[in-house]
C-alpha cells in the first residue's frame, strides 16, 4: 500500500465506513459470500466513463486487468492464471466476436466465494474517444445480470443524477431584469450588492463603503470569478448562485449569483432560505 | 455511531436531502455516503471536486478578507441545491450534500453542522 493510501485506509477504519481496502489500496467488491461477484465486477466497469485500467484480483489466484472507458471494455490488457486469455490479449479493441471469451475470463475471475479485489490506474492506451470496445451493458445481458439492480446493496436507490447540475430554464425577460429582482427578493438580509454586465449593469444598492469594497473586488477578479462559477455550473455560463460564509446561519456571507451579468453582495444573518426561495423565483 | 449511520440519521431526518457524503478535502475522496440517490464513483468525484471550488479563490480570499474564512456553502442550481460545509478544527473534512429546493436550508446547515463535527472528533 503506498503512502498516500495509508492514511486514508486508517480513516475509513476509524469512521467505521463500510468501504474495505486490500493491500495494495486495492478496494474489496465482493467478499468471500457474496452471492454474485461477476455482477459486482460488471458494476466496476460501467461505472468508469472516463478512461481507465481496472486491475480485478481474485483471492483464489486469477487476475484480469481490462482497459474500460464510457461503460464499455476496450481491452484485455493482463491475465494471470485464466485459460484462454490469449485469444482476447493480443486484441487492440475488443469487438462482439469476442464477448463469449471475455465472459467466461470474467466468469473465472469473479468465481463464487472468493474475495474479488479491484485496483483502478491510468488507462493503457487511447479511450479518450470511445466509440468501439465492447458495452458493459451487452455482457450484463448475456449473462443475464441487471447492472441497475442494487436491492441487495441498497434498497432504496433512485435515478443516477447527472454529472453536472442542469441548466437553469431561464426566459429572456428573466435574464434582462433577473439580477435586480433577484436581490430584491432576497429582502434586506442583502446588505450591499452591485451587478456587473447584463441589462442591470451598475445597478448597486447599500452603504457606499461596502459597494466600492465589491466593485474594486468584481474589476480585479471579475474573470477570476466566472471561471470559479463555471466549475460549479451546469455548463459556462450557465446561471448559477453560490453563497459563502462562516456558518452560512449567522454573521456575513458573500453572494454570488450569475444570470446574464453578475450580481456580487453581502448577506447579514441567516439568508440562505430567503436566497433559495429569490433564486427559484427568477428561474422559470 | 459509525460514520455510514450519521450520515444515514441526516437523510432520515432531512427526506429532501437526497445525498449526503463524508469527504476527505485533501485527498480528493469522498469517504463514504448515504441517501436515496443512487451515484457512481464518478458523482461523487465530481462532488468533491466542487466542494473544493466552492472553497477556492478568488471567493475564499473575499471572505478572508471581510469576515473570515468561509466554512459551508450553498449552491443553487436549477434542479438541486449542494450544501457543502468544512469541519472547524479539520478544515480537510467536509460534508457534501444534494438537496431539493424545499429543503429548510437553515434547520439542515445546523444539522450537518453537528453531525460534521460528531464525525470529525469521534473518528
Amino acid at each position: 500500500m503506498n503512502k498516500a493510501t495509508l492514511p486514508i485506509v486508517a480513516r475509513l477504519r476509524s469512521l467505521q465506513a463500510d468501504v474495505r481496502f486490500a493491500a495494495g489500496g486495492a478496494r474489496v467488491i465482493a467478499e468471500a459470500d457474496d452471492r454474485n461477484p461477476v455482477a459486482q465486477l460488471l458494476r466496476a466497469a460501467n461505472e468508469t466513463m472516463l478512461g481507465r485500467s481496472l486491475q480485478f484480483d481474485s483471492a483464489a489466484g486469477p487476475s484480469l486487468t481490462l482497459d474500460v472507458a464510457g461503460r464499455r471494455v476496450l481491452r484485455v490488457t493482463a491475465a494471470l492464471g485464466l485459460a484462454g486469455a490469449e485469444n482476447c490479449l493480443g486484441v487492440e479493441v475488443l469487438e462482439d466476436e469476442h464477448k463469449d471469451e471475455l465472459i467466461k475470463l470474467v466468469q473465472a475471475v469473479a468465481a463464487p466465494r472468493y474475495e474479488l479485489r479491484v485496483t483502478s490506474g491510468p488507462i493503457g492506451r487511447g479511450g479518450e474517444e470511445v466509440s468501439v470496445g465492447l458495452p458493459v451493458a451487452l455482457l450484463a445481458d448475456l449473462v443475464l445480470i441487471d447492472l441497475n439492480d442494487l436491492a441487495a446493496d441498497d434498497p432504496v436507490e433512485e435515478e443516477v443524477p447527472p454529472l453536472e447540475p442542469a441548466t437553469a430554464r431561464v426566459s429572456g425577460a428573466a435574464l434582462d431584469a433577473g439580477l435586480t429582482r433577484f436581490a430584491e427578493a432576497v429582502g434586506p438580509e442583502l446588505l450591499a450588492w452591485l451587478v456587473v454586465g447584463g441589462e442591470d449593469d451598475g445597478r448597486t444598492s447599500g452603504p457606499d463603503e461596502m459597494v466600492s469594497h465589491l466593485q474594486g473586488f468584481l474589476a480585479d477578479e471579475r474573470e477570476a470569478v466566472e471561471h470559479q462559477l463555471d466549475m460549479l455550473a451546469a455548463e459556462p455560463g450557465a446561471p448559477i448562485c453560490v453563497m459563502l460564509g462562516a456558518t452560512l446561519i449567522e454573521g456575513h456571507s458573500i453572494l454570488v449569483a450569475r444570470l446574464g451579468g453578475l450580481l456580487l453582495g453581502v448577506v447579514e444573518g441567516e439568508g440562505t432560505g430567503t436566497a433559495l426561495a429569490a433564486w427559484r423565483g427568477v428561474l422559470i | 455511531m459509525g460514520v455510514t449511520e450519521s450520515l444515514g440519521a441526516v437523510t432520515k431526518a432531512f427526506p429532501q436531502a437526497r445525498l449526503v457524503a463524508f469527504a476527505d478535502l485533501s485527498s480528493r475522496m469522498i469517504l463514504s455516503s448515504a441517501g436515496s440517490l443512487a451515484t457512481t464513483q464518478e458523482h461523487l468525484d465530481r462532488l468533491c471536486d466542487q466542494a473544493r471550488a466552492s472553497f477556492d479563490d478568488p471567493l475564499f480570499s473575499l471572505s478572508v478578507e471581510a469576515f473570515g474564512e468561509p466554512r459551508g456553502a450553498v449552491v443553487m442550481g436549477a434542479d438541486a441545491v449542494r450544501v457543502f460545509l468544512r469541519s472547524d478544527t479539520e478544515p480537510s473534512d467536509a460534508l457534501c450534500c444534494i438537496c431539493d429546493h424545499s429543503i429548510d436550508l437553515a434547520a439542515f446547515v445546523a444539522k450537518i453542522r453537528d453531525t460534521l463535527e460528531s464525525i470529525t472528533h469521534g473518528g
